[in-house]
Parts: C-alpha cells; sequence; structure tokens
C-alpha cells in the first residue's frame, strides 16, 4: 500500500464522483433508446423524452466531470494513468456530442433524424469504451483516481 | 494525440455553432413578395436564427412614421394588448384586448427558452381578456367605454343583425347588442365551441358572410410542424364555416398553417385570408402569404409548402395529399407576421390606397435582419393582388432593430374612413388619415 498517495486523494471527492459519475451514463443511454423509438415510430413522445433524457443528463455530468477534470490532471496527477487520460478525453468528447445533441433535439418533429440518433450513439458509445478502459488497466492503480 | 483529438472536437463545436447563429437573410422583401416568390433550398440548424428587440414602448409624443402624404395620431393608449378592431354601424369602435391563454404544456427543454425570449419583447404580456368601446365625441376626443370583460383569449368580433360574436379561444359567444350603447352586461351565450386543445396558435378570426348565414372562423395549427403530434392538429390549421342558424361547423378549406385577418373580397365574393407560414427551416423560409380561400382546397400544411415544396420534419409523410396541395395568390415575405387584413374598395385615404388590402405585420423572431414590423399596402387589379407591397405605416422599432416600440395587429377602417390599427405592444390604436394638402 502506499500510504502517501492515498492521502492526497479526498474521500469526500471520490465519493462524490462515484455516485453521480453513472447518472448522465443512464440517462444518456435512456436517451439513445428513445431516439430510435422516434426514429422507428416518429411518436412525438419519444422525441420529446430524448431532449429532455439528454438536457438533465448534461445536467448530472456536470459534477463528476469536474471532479474527474480536477483529480486527472491536479490532485493524482501523478498517480493517473494513461488509462486515466483516455477515459478523461473520451468522457469530454463524449459530453461534446450530448451537447450538439441537446440542440439537435430542439429542431421540431422528424428534423431531428437522423443527427439525434448517431450523436445518441457517439455520447454512450465513448463513455462505454472509457468505463473498458479503466476497468482492464492494472488494477492497483485504480484506487487512487477512481477509488 | 488526446490533444489533436480535443482540437478537432472543439473546432467541430465552435464551426457548428457559428454557423448556425450567423445565419442572415439572404433575400430581400421584393424577392419574396408576389405570386411567385423566390423560395430558396431549406435548412437545418443547431439554433435557429433568432433576433427579438427589446421591449420599451412608445415615449412621449413618439408615433410610427406614415408615407408621404399621410398623418397618423394616437387614438386610445393604456389598453391591455389591443389585438382586433371592429367598426360598428353607428362608428363606434371595439377593441379586443387579449393575448394567448397560456395554457399550453412545456413539453421540451426548448419551451422553457423560447417563453423568456419572447416575453423579453413585450409580445408575451397579459391580455386584458375583454373588449374596450372607443367612441368619437363631439371635440374628436375619443371616449374609452367598458363594453364586455370576462373574456377568454378572444380574437374574432362580428355583428350579425343585433347579435355580437366573439371568438374566444375555446367558443364562439354570443351577446345581445343594441345600437349605441356602450357597455354590455348580459353574460355571453355559448353559441358553438372551437377547437381548443394544447391552443399553441390561440387566435380565432372570424368572419362573416355578407348576408349573415355563416361564419368563417380561422384556427390555427397546434404547433410549428407536428412536433406536438398530428393528433392535435384535428380540425386545425384551417378555416372552419359555421351556419348561423343551426349552428354545425365544419372544414371549409384545410392545410393553412396560421390563418387570421379572414375577409370577404366583395369584388370576387370570396372569402380571403392571411397565414403564418412555418418556421426554423432557415430565415427566407417560408413566405407568410395572402390569399383566397377556396373551397375544399388543401393549402398543404404540414406535408408541404407552396404547393408541392415538401417539409421533411413531417412523420409520416403524404405524397398523396402533397399532390392535392395547392399555392396560395400572393406571398408578403418570410417570417413577417401577418396577423391583420382589411381588404379595401374605398376609403377616406389618398387615391392611391382606394383599391387593394392593408396587412399589418407584427414582426418576426426567426430572421435577421428583423422582417415584418410594418403595415403594408398591396394594391388590388379585378380583385387580385398585383405588384410589390407598399410600407404605409412603419417605425415600429428603432432603427438599429434592438428596441421595440409597438406591432402592428388588427386592422379596419372608421367610420370616416380613416385607417384604424390595433398596437399590442405600444398598447395603442392609432390612427392614419390623408395630410392636409
Amino acid at each position: 500500500m502506499n500510504v502517501p498517495a492515498v492521502r492526497r486523494r479526498s474521500s469526500v471527492a471520490s465519493a462524490v464522483y462515484g455516485l453521480l459519475n453513472p447518472i448522465p451514463f443512464g440517462f444518456f443511454v435512456a436517451g439513445l433508446v428513445f431516439d430510435v423509438c422516434y426514429a422507428k415510430t416518429g411518436t412525438t413522445l419519444w422525441g420529446k423524452g430524448a431532449a429532455w433524457l439528454i438536457a438533465i443528463g448534461l445536467v448530472f455530468a456536470v459534477i463528476p466531470r469536474l471532479v474527474n477534470l480536477v483529480q486527472v490532471w491536479i490532485t493524482s496527477r501523478r498517480l493517473a494513468t494513461g488509462a486515466d487520460h483516455v477515459d478523461f478525453w473520451l468522457n469530454f468528447v463524449a459530453i461534446v456530442a450530448a451537447v450538439l445533441n441537446a440542440f439537435v433535439h430542439t429542431r421540431d418533429a422528424y428534423a431531428i433524424v437522423p443527427a439525434a440518433v448517431w450523436l445518441s450513439v457517439v455520447t454512450v458509445a465513448l463513455i462505454a469504451i472509457g468505463h473498458i478502459v479503466i476497468a482492464v488497466r492494472p488494477t492497483v492503480q485504480r484506487e487512487y483516481v477512481h477509488g | 494525440m488526446d490533444k489533436v483529438m480535443l482540437r478537432g472536437a472543439l473546432f467541430l463545436a465552435c464551426t457548428t455553432l457559428l454557423a448556425a447563429c450567423a445565419e442572415k437573410a439572404s433575400q430581400d422583401a421584393a424577392q419574396q413578395s408576389g405570386a411567385a416568390p423566390s423560395l430558396p433550398k431549406a435548412q437545418q440548424f443547431l439554433v435557429p436564427p433568432m433576433q427579438v428587440p427589446d421591449f420599451v414602448g412608445w415615449k412621449d409624443g413618439a408615433a410610427p412614421t406614415v408615407a408621404p402624404g399621410l398623418k397618423i395620431e394616437k387614438i386610445a393608449s393604456g389598453l391591455k394588448h389591443p389585438r382586433q378592431l371592429l367598426t360598428l354601424p353607428n362608428g363606434d369602435v371595439l377593441v379586443v384586448e387579449s393575448n394567448g391563454p397560456g395554457e399550453e404544456a412545456v413539453t421540451t427543454p426548448k419551451q422553457l427558452m423560447a417563453g423568456m425570449v419572447k416575453n423579453r419583447s413585450g409580445k408575451g404580456a397579459k391580455g386584458g381578456n375583454r373588449i374596450t368601446l372607443l367612441r368619437k365625441s363631439a371635440s374628436g376626443e375619443w371616449e374609452k367605454h367598458d363594453f364586455i370583460g370576462n373574456l377568454h383569449s378572444p380574437f374574432g368580433v362580428q355583428l350579425i343583425g343585433d347579435t355580437l360574436y366573439v371568438a374566444n379561444t375555446d367558443a364562439i359567444v354570443t351577446f345581445p347588442y343594441q345600437e349605441g350603447e356602450t357597455t354590455i352586461r348580459t353574460p355571453g351565450t355559448e353559441f358553438t365551441d372551437l377547437p381548443s386543445t394544447v391552443n399553441h396558435h390561440w387566435t380565432k378570426a372570424l368572419q362573416a358572410n355578407p348576408d349573415g348565414t355563416k361564419l368563417y372562423v380561422g384556427v390555427g395549427s397546434n404547433s410549428n410542424i407536428t412536433e406536438n403530434g398530428l393528433e392535435v392538429e384535428y380540425r386545425r390549421a384551417a378555416v372552419l364555416e359555421v351556419d348561423v342558424a343551426s349552428r354545425a361547423s365544419r372544414i371549409y378549406a384545410s392545410g393553412i398553417r396560421n390563418p387570421t385577418g379572414l375577409q370577404w373580397n366583395p369584388a370576387t365574393n370570396s372569402l380571403w385570408a392571411i397565414a403564418n407560414e412555418r418556421d426554423e427551416i432557415g430565415a427566407d423560409l417560408v413566405p407568410d402569404y395572402m390569399t383566397s380561400v377556396t373551397e375544399g382546397a388543401f393549402y398543404g400544411w404540414p406535408y408541404s409548402y407552396y404547393g408541392q415544396h415538401v417539409d421533411r420534419r413531417v412523420m409520416p409523410q403524404r405524397p398523396d395529399l402533397v399532390q392535392k396541395a395547392i399555392p396560395p395568390d400572393y406571398a408578403l415575405g418570410s417570417h413577417v407576421a401577418a396577423l391583420g387584413l382589411l381588404l379595401t374598395q374605398g376609403n377616406a385615404l389618398p387615391a392611391k390606397y382606394q383599391n387593394g388590402a392593408f396587412v399589418s405585420e407584427h414582426g418576426s423572431w426567426d430572421r435577421s435582419p428583423l422582417s415584418g414590423y410594418e403595415v403594408v399596402f398591396v394594391a388590388f387589379k379585378d380583385g387580385k393582388p398585383t405588384g410589390k407591397p407598399e410600407t404605409v405605416v412603419s417605425g415600429f422599432h428603432s432603427k438599429d432593430e434592438s428596441q421595440l416600440f409597438g406591432a402592428p395587429v388588427g386592422v379596419v377602417l372608421d367610420k370616416e374612413g380613416a385607417l384604424l390599427i390595433a398596437d399590442d405592444v405600444g398598447d395603442t390604436v392609432w390612427r392614419v388619415t390623408a395630410a392636409a394638402p
């Protein structure tokens, strides 16, 4: 156990991150499901639902993304590995795609298709890859950045 | 690699956003008016072009600008969102003070934002839900009387015989009227109901035919382009015909997105209307229009515009209906928001305004630079519009397009043949007459 390193990270930040980080992913996955339903059916309920899901997902993403930013690049930068960096950038691009997608969802009716679907796919896929990258890296380092 | 990805993503985000925001109108009003307007290709946006001037109202003594040979005076102010006007046989003028009922549910994040933008311009202010009567006194001043209160987002008003028909957003109600009275205390009686789900476009324009046997009702669509679902568009985007004797109603013409300003054209003995066309496919799409309304005709909304120009935003598409769609008669320009129409065959204005249509344009939000915010005149020949619209009254916003003083809605002639204009942002009624030579 590397005791000095453990002392450097905040357990509060890690707890907040652990609680909030899964929420946007859930919203974005639901948004993808709704977008696909809308593209298939043209029933406006699905498109409007997706607009809310993506907007709310983005609101919940603010705090965990900031925590991650600070941990990876400032407080735990000496412990952060290549996997942490890749995860950070994958999430960053995913959030950019979700922001674009929120704007796409302000279009009326079927004008959101197909852009809404592929932007939802990009958002979900990038975050999913980030999780995989973190999962498959050497276990000993997982302790430090993501608790 | 990470930095390259970041730069790439940022570049993509910025350029798309800028491209969307920098969209300016490329066509001028003249190209988009008349029988065959130039229609560019439909576009899609991340953020639709949007420009709304801030409400300031009319400062002391300020007034709209009129064309040479005309003068303008204020005959009533301090009203609550005056929308429509009707001149009664004895010369009294009714002013319908109204705004949307505010019953439309917020179902998208976009509606939250759009509501805030609209309120900045003063167009979202609460309406009076009443009718005020203006009477010219012997001294030439116009007196204000509370005529009818407790209405529900009224818009159209018509007098047939001794019955006054008021189109609330959800029903036509009737009131007994005796010539000369300045207030009606009798509560209204429901005459017939009108489509009133959602009420995205809430105004119900009203026009009687010359013999008073039919009432025509303009019912706007419940969405920009079916984003609230097709089921709420039943008997919407249509002109309904109500039989006065039996109160039965039917769809007279359909596919007109938001028909208002219904008028009877005596030259052709036919019904005319103005309409606001769809938004968010470009600063130069789709021009609002003025048209004769043919019985049984379909004018395209939502599936197409100006005949067979298909709108891909509607699902499912209906090629069979697009085939039937006919183009309107006369384009007024994109996003001008025509909300008042007056067909005239004689008035007290100079000679060039004697035969034609006054159209008041409430003004754009979905376009930069602004369009509308003026009253124009379109000359008619043989009962049909000809030439280009001419500006009659303008100056409703500041020259730099940042401040909004007023916005014209209802237009009507008073008993002396002067042009009256309701201004629902400046809360004023204006009167335009020929300037003394």
